[in-house]
């Protein structure tokens, strides 16, 4: 699933027994003994203080709301204690990540509440504040047992210190005759040496307590890696929906790479070689035209209404030279010139093909030349509904030149200062051209508005407005269901205001990002 | 204008070879053909063209070299007509195109080579010093104008005229598009002048420049 990345261990067992050794007993000297080591020193304090301090005030404002009296105190002492728990969690997030590597992100704000009794109610269902609540109060005992790992080390060090204390400061340390106590972490009883030799016994305690102590602390700092990241991260639902937030930015963002793509291969492949195509029925046309008698323009009527103008071309007739006698009257085509031999060698008795029919030839051209300059103004309009060219230079261009081509007068207002996402610009401006089209096909305005702005907010806001018959509606069958739900991919927000009568407003909310 | 002596920039190989033959079949001399922004600028300085096909989608980043690298030819070769070719039209190229007037510059679909003789007219008048600006051009310079409301008055034919006007038309070549005499273009011509409040003008270029003027304000 989904788990924090932790710190991979900096020791992992090693292999062979000798290795395995050679780790235990150079334990007591890795820089990771030391740092737990100290991390168990440093969040002693704030662990003992943040913990008490937070049993209290929970005790208190736990019993003010249950006493009713004091209900609404309770309940702000209560929402207080989120709060300071919060901050305590952040000091307990920065130890760990100082001196266990153990970064974890930190959890959602508490969501804003509106009013006095929102926001208290937001921060009362605050579920990352109770859990740091919970983690705090677990902390106390956590860290308690730290300072006892803790323990371990001392007494070691200080046992360590035997023979030289002996011959420092004589037997008699503490006065009683009762010989050099040693110290244990474990509740031994009370154990002393009471001669020079035996205080070597105190310094081998030591060495043992020392190899050891690595260990009770590496137990209460695992424990303690595990509250950390079930209680202080941001907990497995908040880091799906991040990581789906992620994803599904990534998501529009690729889909409006994608459009862009096609619309360049559009532009720079099909279309440039339909222009070429264009072109040369274009210049095949004049040529026929130099070669047939009655050019025509472009203009002339299409070929079916004029069929009837030229001969059927000979089809079954042979071709061969007419026999001596007959009328050389015989009508050719008109497109044929006088000079187009009859194909040479023909096997006498196989019908020819038919000849050349400039006229026809001139007429298919056309067709395709028209065919092919649609095509070319269907290519170019697709093109634009797939990635206005225009958004490579920002929402403002791109804007403008809907706006001009628009059928109706609109009016245009632009203020962004920060350029949005690829994705966000693209949104916003399928936005306008959808709102400017229902203003055009259903409103029956006169002129339109259209203004974009980013606003203090941080939210970019489009505002399509009209002074038509109003009365429009989400879900009406008027196409602006299709945009709150383009809209909604990256969390925005769309809003109508059409009054029957009208002017309509339509606002367009976008993050700045996906 | 006689034989035109032309460099082309056009990134599609496809469609530079067949620009080349097409005009180089009509007698105009093809001094290069070239691929790139940088590639035009060396080519115009050294020959000197009295036109240049310039397409604006070039590499490297296929967005505006075309363009950028047209007004600094327009600055540095004043006698060197520059057309450019799109694929689409942009409110935004026409009016950088436009910002130092509109004489020698021209701007026209891809799509308009289609038409092989009216495109060599175009690129003809953009040789001479004068002006072809794409129907589409001058329909979103008319909308992205703030004048609709002065534009009101005109009839459907003044408006057709102005729009011609604007593509960079003289009168004879409005009359022979709307299929009229050459008087009655004069009369519309004149018309739109004074509804427009524009002072009268034989000249073509300066015409085209008061009529672009009034749409781009």
């Amino acid at each position: 699933m989904h788990d924090i990345p932790r710190a991979v261990p900096q020791d992992g067992p090693p292999a062979t027994p000798r290795a395995r050794t050679t780790a235990f007993l150079r334990a007591p000297l890795s820089r990771r003994a030391w740092t737990e080591t100290a991390y168990c020193l440093l969040a002693f304090p704030p662990g003992l203080v943040g913990g008490v301090l937070l049993t209290v005030l929970l005790a208190l404002g736990a019993g003010l709301t249950v006493s009713l009296v004091g209900a609404v105190v309770g309940v702000l002492v209560l929402t207080g204690c989120l709060g300071l728990a919060r901050g305590l969690g952040a000091v307990h997030r920065a130890l760990a990540s100082g001196l266990l590597g153990e970064r974890l992100p930190r959890p959602a704000p508490p969501r804003p509440g509106s009013g006095a009794v929102g926001r208290i109610d937001a921060r009362l269902r605050d579920g990352a504040g109770w859990r740091a609540v919970a983690y705090v109060l677990v902390k106390l005992p956590v860290s308690a047992l730290g300072m006892y790992a803790v323990l371990w080390w001392v007494t070691g060090l200080i046992n360590l210190t035997a023979p030289l204390r002996w011959g420092v400061f004589g037997q008699n340390t503490s006065g009683d005759g009762d010989g050099m106590p040693v110290l244990t972490p474990l509740p031994a009883g009370g154990l002393a040496v009471h001669g020079f030799t035996g205080t070597f016994g105190a310094l081998a305690l030591g060495l043992a307590l020392l190899l050891l102590a690595p260990w009770p602390t590496r137990l209460v700092v695992e424990a303690d890696r595990w509250l950390l990241r079930a209680l202080l991260g941001p907990g497995r639902l908040a880091e799906r929906v991040r990581d789906l937030e992620a994803t599904r930015a990534l998501a529009v963002d690729d889909s409006v790479a994608l459009l862009r793509r096609v619309e360049r291969d559009l532009h720079d492949g099909a279309q440039v070689r339909l222009v070429a195509v264009a072109m040369c029925l274009d210049m095949i046309r004049e040529r026929l035209d130099a070669a047939t008698p009655r050019p025509r323009g472009p203009e002339d009527p299409p070929p079916s209404e004029r069929e009837p103008e030229n001969p059927p071309p000979p089809g079954q007739e042979p071709e061969n030279p007419p026999p001596p006698g007959q009328e050389p009257g015989t009508p050719s085509p008109p497109g044929q010139e006088p000079g187009t031999p009859s194909p040479p060698g023909q096997e006498p008795g196989t019908p020819s093909p038919p000849p050349l029919d400039l006229v026809r030839l001139r007429d298919l051209v056309d067709t395709a030349h028209h065919n092919a300059t649609r095509a070319l103004t269907e290519l170019r309009d697709l093109a634009r509904g797939i990635h206005p060219p225009a958004l490579d230079e920002g929402l403002p261009d791109a804007l403008a030149t809907l706006a001009a081509r628009s059928a109706l007068p609109v009016g245009l207002s632009t203020d962004i200062p920060r350029r949005p996402t690829p994705a966000i610009e693209t949104i916003a401006y399928f936005c306008a051209a959808e709102l400017l089209t229902n203003v055009i096909k259903h409103s029956g305005a006169g002129a339109a508005a259209i203004s974009v702005a980013e606003e203090d907010d941080g939210v970019l806001r489009l505002r399509v407005g009209d002074d038509g018959r109003g009365g429009a509606r989400v879900g009406a069958g008027s196409g602006l269901t299709g945009l709150v739900q383009r809209v909604r991919t990256v969390d925005g927000r769309l809003l109508v205001d059409s009054p029957e009568g009208g002017p309509t407003t339509v606002v367009v909310e976008l993050p700045l990002h996906a | 204008m006689g034989a035109m002596r032309v460099v082309i920039a056009e990134d599609a190989a496809v469609l530079r070879e067949l620009l080349g033959r097409m005009l180089v079949e009509r007698g105009h001399e093809v001094c290069a053909g070239v691929g790139d922004a940088d590639a035009l600028r060396t080519a115009v300085a050294e020959h000197r063209p009295d036109v240049t096909v310039v397409d604006i989608r070039m590499p490297p980043s296929h967005t505006d070299e075309g363009l950028r690298a047209a007004i600094d030819i327009r600055r540095e070769h004043p006698g060197t007509g520059v057309l450019l070719f799109s694929q689409y039209v942009e409110t935004k190229y026409a009016t950088r195109l436009l910002a130092d007037g509109s004489a020698g510059v021209g701007y026209l679909l891809k799509d308009r080579v289609a038409n092989v003789a009216e495109f060599t007219d175009a690129l003809a008048r953009v040789a001479g010093g004068g002006t072809a600006l794409d129907p589409e051009v001058v329909t979103q310079l008319a909308g992205a104008s703030r004048r609709t409301a002065e534009l009101a008055p005109l009839t459907a034919r003044e408006r057709q005229v102005l729009s011609l006007m604007a593509e960079g038309r003289s009168n004879a070549a409005i009359a022979q598009t709307l299929v009229v005499s050459a008087g009655t273009v004069e009369k519309h011509v004149a018309a739109v002048f004074d509804k427009l409040g524009l002072p009268p003008s034989q000249d073509a270029n300066r015409r085209v420049l008061a009529v672009l003027r009034y749409l781009r304000t």
